[in-house]
């Protein structure tokens, strides 16, 4: 059961200090389990120290590994070797930083940047809603929760936002319009208003078009488009 | 070599908070509510607040609803305490407990997506340890939100210190915390980003950087979790608390060490070796696999130390197997489809079909920098360092003593987070509004220095790996005097090889191996003091197992304190377990006396 592949990464690299882009390859004898990053941690150890690129749980709960490999966004500590080599039928990745930020080194884009558009939608209830008595939580069925507990999974990992035909250029992007549209639905916020209107403006839901690429590539599986396709049909 | 290492820009501040994750942001959410205004910087390693561990805790959050009637905050207390081995510190116990419902509705009032009920209003479980009438039948008294409970947390407690104006730095680390006199003024800040070390003045500090988990080769924990803020104190003189005291899970998937989760052996999941053999009716006759989980941890352990383990080649990491195969296509669809899910997407294997390899995983650490029940760091003979704070794992108040209970760490997080913010209030209104700031940082310099001007073809990444295997075997579920003694003679080895490492890049700006031999220098202080504290500690107690030594001993009853400030010369010292609970000596007080923990 023990399969070993040899691997090609073509890794995109940037060196802020020389501001030099080029691509680098290594190649890697990996076992079939390893995943994406025990390739990067590999070569940093046994290779080149200097790649630079991003982890923190590394098991699919916060969105920090997001890469393109072979131009699908996606997460690094996702993807096994073996289903990299069967998914995309190669042994030979193109590794890429996801182009939802400028990127500051190798793999590793500005997420303060990134973050700007999700902070932009208010990522929090503006006005809350006071719940019934003082010392009491607020009583939501769980089926008001259902219609919206999907869109609280969003962990901004940008994968959608990468893949988004039109987040490149005005639109806010699909996970920031998760975050705005879960609290249209939530009823602990009263400022509905505002909500709207953001969802509704310049850099909203109208940029959307419609190619569902933001359900395709979720690595949570979430079904983004019709989040959005809820909003645009004025959650009716 | 001319690389400057000097702090280019000074910043003050009220409060300055190293960690982003969820102790951090709700004590500095609870200081802007109350106090709007308070200048508040935030640090976060991890490249955005909503990436750091706390994102990751699944299970739940324990707190007593005063709604429920067969429930009490005592038989909480009680549950913590003997969880603990009676190592918790009763002060501590009570107020956490006392508070937990509070800090639920401050969650669910500011948004947090609790799981419901038909009624509306939260959803509770049972967890493990955790009982009503003490020990009588389980309590239910963790609410939760589906299976990222932590992430919910972590969601609302950034959500509101954004709200709120809280200047957060990410991608940084505290590299120097500024202590005179016994009154800390902040810290030297390296924004990873930017390659720029800025002077931090802050009246209050915060520590909340979370767990060390990576001192072990499997682990729970995230990347980010090298023991930063530990080390941070230690370096400053200041002693570290019951270090020896490390929680490990006993099936973590191999090798990414994720946790499969307790389910899978209470819906008739089989452990079995090599052989295939199943092996837990040795080590628990009549419990088997539903053994608590140090038993569990141990017994595995024990198959892998006699030879009875796997290598799982690509991972090179030693395990056992986790049969499921046996168990009816409807449990594994309906009660384990999260965690089957773990073992598809992580080692490609189909539960259904095929054996999966699981060991114990470093989960937690119930050690860290102690502090008084208000959150305030105390040095060596429980004196306070003013202006210093530490909350969530790094700290230890201690609410967990040497074993914590599932659904206890989110909770004293949040909670003390919230205890340490009415404390920093109060300080805060107390100061004059000048404060003249001390210039004497100077560590942080020559340690950069060093790295810089190092020489050698040491590898950085293999002396941490060889770290992470030696503490993994020497010093993890099973401990001997041999053992650890072992271990500490090859840490300072390492530490010896670490010096002749040169860096392949002399660039400031993220350099990540430049963060990584940081890292390596913290990981090898942590790692060193919980062997010395394990060495010390000649009994069992907790998560803290010596063969040698298999029993709790009563002249052990005190919490460790083990300082550090030049590597590998110790100063051991101890503080009181606090009993304030047994000694008030109110009805149910023999409770809280040294009880047996057997479940």
């Amino acid at each position: 059961m023990s399969l070993a592949y040899d691997i090609t990464l073509n890794v995109h690299r940037y060196n802020p200090d020389d501001n030099r882009h080029w691509v680098q390859s290594y190649e890697i004898n990996a076992g079939r389990i390893m995943r994406f990053v025990d390739l990067f941690r590999k070569i940093n150890d046994e290779q080149d120290p200097t790649l630079a690129w991003g982890s923190s749980c590394e098991h699919g709960q916060c969105g920090t590994c997001s890469m393109k490999v072979n131009s699908k966004p996606l997460l690094a500590c996702e993807l096994l070797v073996e289903n990299a080599v069967n998914y995309f039928k190669t042994t030979v990745f193109t590794v890429e930083p996801l182009d939802v930020a400028p990127v500051v080194r190798d793999l590793v884009i500005d997420s303060d940047k990134a973050y700007q558009r999700v902070d932009a939608v208010k990522p929090y209830i503006i006005d809350p809603e006071p719940p019934r008595g003082e010392g009491e939580e607020h009583q939501i069925s769980p089926e008001l929760l259902d219609q919206y507990v999907n869109a609280t999974r969003c962990i901004n990992c940008f994968c959608c936002a990468s893949a988004c035909l039109s987040s490149h250029k005005n639109f806010l992007g699909p996970n920031s319009m998760l975050a705005a549209i879960v609290r249209v639905l939530d009823p602990r916020e009263k400022e509905k208003e505002e909500r709207l209107k953001c969802l509704y403006s310049e850099n909203g839901i109208y940029r959307c078009h419609s190619s569902q690429a933001c359900s395709f590539v979720c690595p949570k599986d979430i079904d983004v488009a019709h989040f959005i396709a809820l909003a645009k049909k004025g959650f009716e | 070599m001319g690389i400057s290492i000097e702090t280019s820009t000074t910043i003050d501040c009220d409060i300055l908070i190293v960690g982003a994750g969820g102790a951090g942001l709700r004590c500095g959410a609870e200081v802007l509510e109350r106090r709007p205004g308070t200048k508040i910087v935030a640090l976060t390693k991890v490249s955005h607040p909503q990436k750091s561990h706390t994102s990751t805790a699944q299970g739940g959050l324990a707190a007593v609803d005063p709604k429920d009637p067969l429930d009490s905050v005592l038989f909480h207390a009680f549950d913590t305490w003997k969880g603990s081995d009676c190592t918790a510190d009763q002060n501590v116990v009570k107020k956490v407990c006392e508070s937990a419902w509070d800090q639920i509705l401050w969650l669910e009032n500011r948004g947090m997506h609790f799981s419901r009920e038909r009624d509306g209003r939260l959803s509770k479980r049972t967890f493990g340890g955790h009982t009503r009438n003490f020990g009588e039948s389980s309590a239910y008294r963790a609410v939760f939100e589906a299976d990222r409970t932590g992430k919910g947390i972590m969601d609302t407690s950034w959500g509101e210190s954004l709200k709120r104006g809280i200047t957060f730095i990410n991608q940084s680390i505290a590299v120097e915390l500024l202590i005179e006199d016994k009154q800390c003024f902040g810290c030297v800040v390296f924004n990873q980003k930017s390659g720029e070390f800025i002077t931090v003045n802050a009246r209050a500090t915060i520590i909340s950087t979370g767990g060390s988990g990576q001192v072990y080769q499997v682990t729970t924990n995230c990347r980010q979790n090298t023991g930063d803020g530990l080390a941070l104190v230690l370096e400053s003189g200041l002693p570290v608390m019951d270090p020896e005291a490390v929680q490990f899970h006993p099936t973590g998937i191999v090798g990414p060490g994720i946790l499969a989760s307790e389910t899978l052996r209470s819906v008739g999941g089989i452990l079995r070796n090599n052989a295939l053999e199943p092996f837990m009716s040795k080590y628990a006759p009549k419990m088997k696999e539903l053994a608590p989980r140090d038993l569990v941890a141990r017994a595995i352990e024990s198959e892998i130390r006699e030879g009875r383990g796997v290598l799982n080649p690509d991972h090179n990491i030693q395990h056992v197997w986790i049969d499921l195969r046996h168990l009816p296509d409807e449990v594994h669809q309906k009660q384990i489809p999260e965690v089957s899910s773990f073992f598809k997407r992580y080692v490609n294997l189909d539960p259904q079909k095929e054996l999966c390899p699981v060991r114990p995983s470093n989960h937690y650490h119930m050690g860290g920098i102690p502090t008084n029940e208000f959150g305030e760091v105390e040095d060596k003979v429980q004196a306070v360092i003013n202006g210093l704070f530490a909350v969530g794992e790094c700290a230890a108040s201690s609410f967990h003593g040497f074993n914590r209970l599932g659904t206890n760490s989110i909770l004293e997080l949040i909670t003390m987070g919230k205890i340490a913010a009415d404390r920093v209030i109060g300080c805060l209104s107390r100061q004059s509004e000048t404060i003249v700031y001390p210039t004497t940082s100077t560590r942080f310099e020559s340690r950069f220095k060093r790295y810089f001007e190092s020489t050698g073809t040491e590898n950085i990444g293999l002396i941490r790996n060889k770290l992470r295997q030696v503490m993994t075997r020497n010093v993890s579920v099973f401990r001997t005097e041999k053992s650890i003694a072992e271990a500490i003679d090859i840490i300072k080895e390492l530490k010896l090889r670490s010096e002749n490492s040169a860096l392949s890049s002399t660039s400031l700006s993220l350099n990540q191996e430049l963060i990584q031999r940081w890292e390596l220098d913290n990981l090898m202080a942590v790692a060193m003091v919980i062997c010395e504290a394990a060495r010390a500690r000649k009994e069992s107690r907790g998560a803290h197992f010596r063969d040698d030594y298999p029993d709790r001993k009563d002249q052990y009853n005190y919490h460790t304190l083990v300082s550090m400030a030049h590597f590998g010369v110790f100063d051991l010292d101890r503080r009181e377990i606090d009993r304030s609970l047994f000694d008030e000596g109110k009805e149910h007080h023999e409770k809280f006396d040294f009880i047996e923990r057997k479940y």
